[in-house]
């Protein structure tokens, strides 16, 4: 019963990580959290379907254009929501995604609301469980768990082995100082949507199989990503990826040991608890103290 | 003489009057028409709901009229769109009866809105034919005018428990989600467990957007449930169903409307062998597909070019022929009280859509008892049993 907890676990641990590591590239760089992130998803989602089901494009480059797609969306995103309102207070920029969510959802369900309500996505490979070890898995859930370790290195790649990746981090830290080096800040602000709202493609092309496509699908799952994101620490990578995890696993074995009844609230628990002992989250940084 | 003949005159006048004077005190009738309202969603995520089962209706409307419609007045239908917002339902009725002077309602599809919508239509004394909303809220406690041609909810539960039992279910398990709509069914299903006097081996909650099932399939496979009630969305049943056949866990599943088109299901689920041993709920007796469906299926393409017929087409088709039906019986003098009774009186209706016949009476407004249990075999959908469900 562990393993198969475990294995569950880490699968939904893994897209939360994913979705996770979205809101934080995005608030690390502009303190706001685009909670138009779900929407993304939904919608990297729908580009596969559309590319790879209805078009029957081969597989990988659905994927590719999903991420391209969401990651153009991202940069609308931070042109009509974002940028007008760079110097207004963050309520008004939190409003502002809010918004643009709210036409993101009833744009797609407008286009697919009504087809069926849950659309299906098939499983990229046999969808057929197999046994490994003593446990049986559906080879989609290595996929994605595969295909989520994967983004996830490539993120470490591009943040500490790129320029871009190097210019965003240091916007993230002190975008004054950035400026006066050269560099342009706005342009690293765009980018940064793109590319939190490009992990939002990716995921979705990656766990579509899983989790069916409609278009409330982000919801739910922003609440999760937001709760991860903050288990780690709402600032940190490395705790976006940690607190995923975390609340994927917790979710299971509170559901599979305690009761089902448990599951939901479980996570929300551990991170109350782990705030209380540690606000900052499990990876943030202390918040830093005037002497 | 002159005043006589002045009084004698206006007589006449009032008699040659009447029948329009009456038709005048009757909201909706004229001498060649009758108004039906009907709301539901007709945009948003769930026309399916509003839209389609309307476009059912409209189709029997049509053909009454074709043949001359009833008692001498054709059938006009005004659609209102609810989008399954309770208020915006409250608003859409009370444009139906107040500012359309409808006679009387035949809708409601969403079941929220449908209660919301009820205080208003209860007032205005206005007889409603529900079609699609399925929450017993919306016809319990009775009310003398509304009536519904949907399986209710409760039933359904019932429904389930006695279908597990006669599939040789001897640990039943429950696995259900605890929104509203969930605990509209979980509460009279476990009502219907207790007065069996059996007790669920495993009772299971698992939210309508779970992505992953592991631990509610592993918790009823300890339990050793042999058939497993899902009172569950299609996505949190397909999750179930899915994970349920990756453990190797294989009881009867035993579904529910929500989950009446094992087609859609099985793409959902994505696993083959998935629904080997799965059941479900159909409002109606035939689907789409079916060779006794051709008419039905020939004039929904004549009168909406490009929709393919639907099982929601086919709750408005048996709902509308309920409507057509107790018209006909109030007769040419109609009258809202006239359809009321007449409502009340209906026994033993046979629509050419539902399983069984549709019965209401005074005390039971709920007039569709009679659920059909289907099955996917390959790729077609079986009809496995029709039975009539009591409390």
């Amino acid at each position: 019963m562990l393993a198969y907890l475990l294995v569950s676990g880490l699968t939904t641990g893994s897209l939360y990580a994913l979705m996770a590591i979205g809101l934080v590239v995005v608030y690390k760089a502009t303190r706001v959290v685009n909670f138009a992130h779900g929407e993304l998803f939904m919608l990297g989602g729908f580009f596969a379907y559309a590319l790879h089901v209805l078009a029957h494009v081969p597989y990988v480059l659905a994927l590719v254009a999903a991420v391209g797609g969401t990651l153009a969306l991202g940069l609308l995103t931070e042109r009509l929501a974002y940028r007008p309102l760079i110097r207004a207070p963050t309520v008004s920029l939190v409003l502002a995604a809010v918004g643009f969510a709210y036409v993101l959802r009833g744009t797609a369900r407008e286009i697919w609301g009504g087809r069926g309500d849950y659309i299906p996505f098939p499983p990229l490979i046999r969808a057929e469980p197999i046994t490994i070890g003593s446990v049986l898995i559906v080879p989609q859930q290595l996929v994605v768990l595969g295909g989520a370790l994967l983004c996830m290195i490539l993120f470490v790649l591009f943040f500490n082995g790129t320029r871009a990746g190097k210019m965003l981090q240091a916007t993230a830290e002190n975008a004054k100082a950035a400026r006066l080096v050269g560099i342009r800040v706005e342009r690293v602000y765009a980018f940064t949507w793109g590319v939190g709202a490009a992990t939002a493609g990716a995921a979705a092309a990656l766990m579509a199989p899983l989790t069916l496509i409609y278009p409330d699908v982000g919801g739910a799952l922003l609440i999760k990503a937001f709760a991860a994101a903050v288990l780690g620490g709402l600032g940190s990578l490395p705790g976006a990826v940690l607190g995923g995890f975390t609340i994927g696993i917790v979710e299971n074995l509170a559901g599979g040991y305690l009761h089902t009844s448990f599951q939901e609230v479980s996570a929300f628990v551990v991170i109350m608890l782990v705030l209380i002992a540690h606000p900052s989250g499990l990876l943030g940084a202390a918040p830093a103290r005037r002497i | 003489m002159h005043i006589a003949r002045r009084l004698s005159t206006l007589s006449l006048l009032a008699l040659a009057l009447m029948p329009a004077a009456t038709f005048a005190q009757t909201p909706g009738v004229t001498a060649d028409t009758i108004k039906i309202g009907s709301f539901g969603p007709l945009t948003g995520p769930n026309y399916l709901f509003g839209k389609l089962v309307m476009n059912g209706v409209e189709v029997v409307y049509n053909e009454v009229n074709k043949a001359g419609g009833i008692n001498g007045r054709k059938l006009v239908l005004v659609r209102e769109d609810d989008r399954c917002d309770p208020a915006t339902a409250i608003a859409a009725v009370k444009k139906l009866i107040y500012q359309d002077q409808v006679f009387m309602i035949n809708g409601g599809g969403c079941s929220n809105a449908a209660i919301a919508a009820r205080p208003e239509i209860e007032q205005a004394k206005v007889p409603w034919v529900v079609f699609a909303a399925v929450a017993d809220e919306v016809t319990m406690p009775t009310s003398p005018y509304i009536f519904s041609t949907a399986l209710a909810a409760s039933l359904e539960s019932y429904a389930q428990l006695d279908f597990a039992l006669s599939h040789g279910g001897k640990k039943i398990a429950i696995v259900s989600q605890r929104d509203a709509w969930g605990r509209s069914r979980y509460a009279p299903l476990l009502e219907a467990f207790k007065k069996k006097g059996i007790t669920p081996v495993a009772d299971e909650e698992m939210p309508a957007d779970a992505n992953d099932g592991t631990a509610q399939v592993l918790r009823l496979r300890q339990a050793g449930a042999d058939a497993v009630i899902m009172l569950l969305y299609p996505k949190a049943a397909a999750i179930f169903v899915r994970d349920a056949q990756k453990l190797g866990f294989k009881p009867v599943l035993v579904g529910q409307t929500a989950l009446s088109d094992p087609l859609a299901f099985r793409d959902q689920v994505g696993v083959p062998g998935a629904l080997d041993h799965f059941f479900t709920i159909n409002q109606m007796r035939y689907t789409p597909e079916d060779a006794q469906v051709g008419k039905w299926r020939t004039a929904m393409q004549q009168e909406f070019p490009g929709d393919r017929l639907s099982v929601y087409n086919l709750f408005g088709i048996g709902s509308a022929q309920v409507v057509v039906e107790v018209l006909k019986r109030a007769g040419r003098d109609l009258t809202r009280e006239k359809v009321r009774d007449e409502l009340a009186k209906l026994r033993g209706f046979e629509t050419s859509v539902h399983p069984g016949p549709v019965t209401c009476s005074e005390a039971d407004h709920q007039c569709h008892k009679t659920p059909a249990w289907i099955q996917l075999v390959g790729d077609k959908i079986q009809l496995v049993a029709v039975t009539p469900v009591t409390r």
